[in-house]
């Protein structure tokens, strides 16, 4: 089985236009994030075409310390630099879990558990009895997690 | 209104594993100063060289303080303990 494919999904790019996603902070939606199983677990097909947090399934990482439906992100109300509008998240940390992940799903719990991002890990990454951080790139108009250009 | 070049991208995350431990001060220094400072590699390279020495000085300053804050916890730790009875708890603390 692949990992996931890192992608945008399709779906949540429609319903940026229903005005479905706020990503300000204070006063806009939870976004969590949630973790895939290791490569060989995932199912395939999960990439742009991914629509909804429900989807994950037995595709989710699971191991001692990690709940499902992963963890709220601290979002970073969206701003703009030049022509491109951006937001971000705080990093996060799985504190004292053991477990393989390839990669990971941002889903918006405020409307539906839709789905708004499939991240890729380069390869199966795993903790054991420790931390399994998640570094957000630098905010800005050439990095950030989410860019509108 | 979006113009014909315009896109949602998403851009990649780094991943940061430990084993049997938590993170120590440098790894969190690290993390820190990566989302305060970032340093193009197109950038001229007297500014770039510039740059990451700024960005290495930040990152001691961080190590410093980090390792202070977290010293600090684990003396109000030791203490809790050792008011409560648990000596042994706290003296395991101590050889952290």
């Amino acid at each position: 089985m692949p990992a996931p494919t890192q992608a945008m999904c399709t779906s949540f790019k429609v319903e940026l236009m229903q005005a479905l996603h706020n990503f300000n902070n204070p006063a806009g939606n939870t976004f969590n994030l949630a973790l895939f199983a290791d490569a060989a677990t995932t199912a395939a097909g999960f990439g742009a075409a991914t629509t909804n947090f429900s989807e994950m399934g037995g595709s989710e990482a699971s191991g001692t310390g990690y709940t499902s439906g992963g963890a709220a992100l601290t979002s970073v109300s969206p701003t703009s630099s030049g022509t491109t509008a951006f937001t971000d998240f705080a990093d996060l940390t799985f504190s004292t879990v053991t477990l393989t992940s390839s990669g990971a799903l941002i889903y918006n719990v405020t409307n539906g558990n839709r789905a708004v991002a499939v991240l890729n890990f380069g390869g199966d990454r795993s903790a054991t009895a420790g931390d399994f951080v998640i570094q957000f790139p630098t905010a800005d108009a050439s990095n950030a997690i989410i860019r509108l250009t | 209104m979006f113009g014909s070049e315009s896109g949602v991208e998403v851009n990649s995350v780094k991943i940061l594993t430990t084993n049997g431990r938590g993170l120590t001060p440098e790894e969190v220094a690290t993390l820190c100063v990566d989302r305060i400072i970032s340093v193009s590699d197109t950038a001229p390279e007297p500014m770039r060289q510039q740059a990451l020495a700024y960005k290495e000085n930040i990152r001691q300053v961080l190590i410093h303080y980090m390792a202070m804050a977290a010293a600090g916890e684990r003396t109000t730790l030791i203490n809790k303990l050792a008011e409560s009875g648990y000596e042994q708890a706290a003296n395991i603390l101590k050889e952290i």
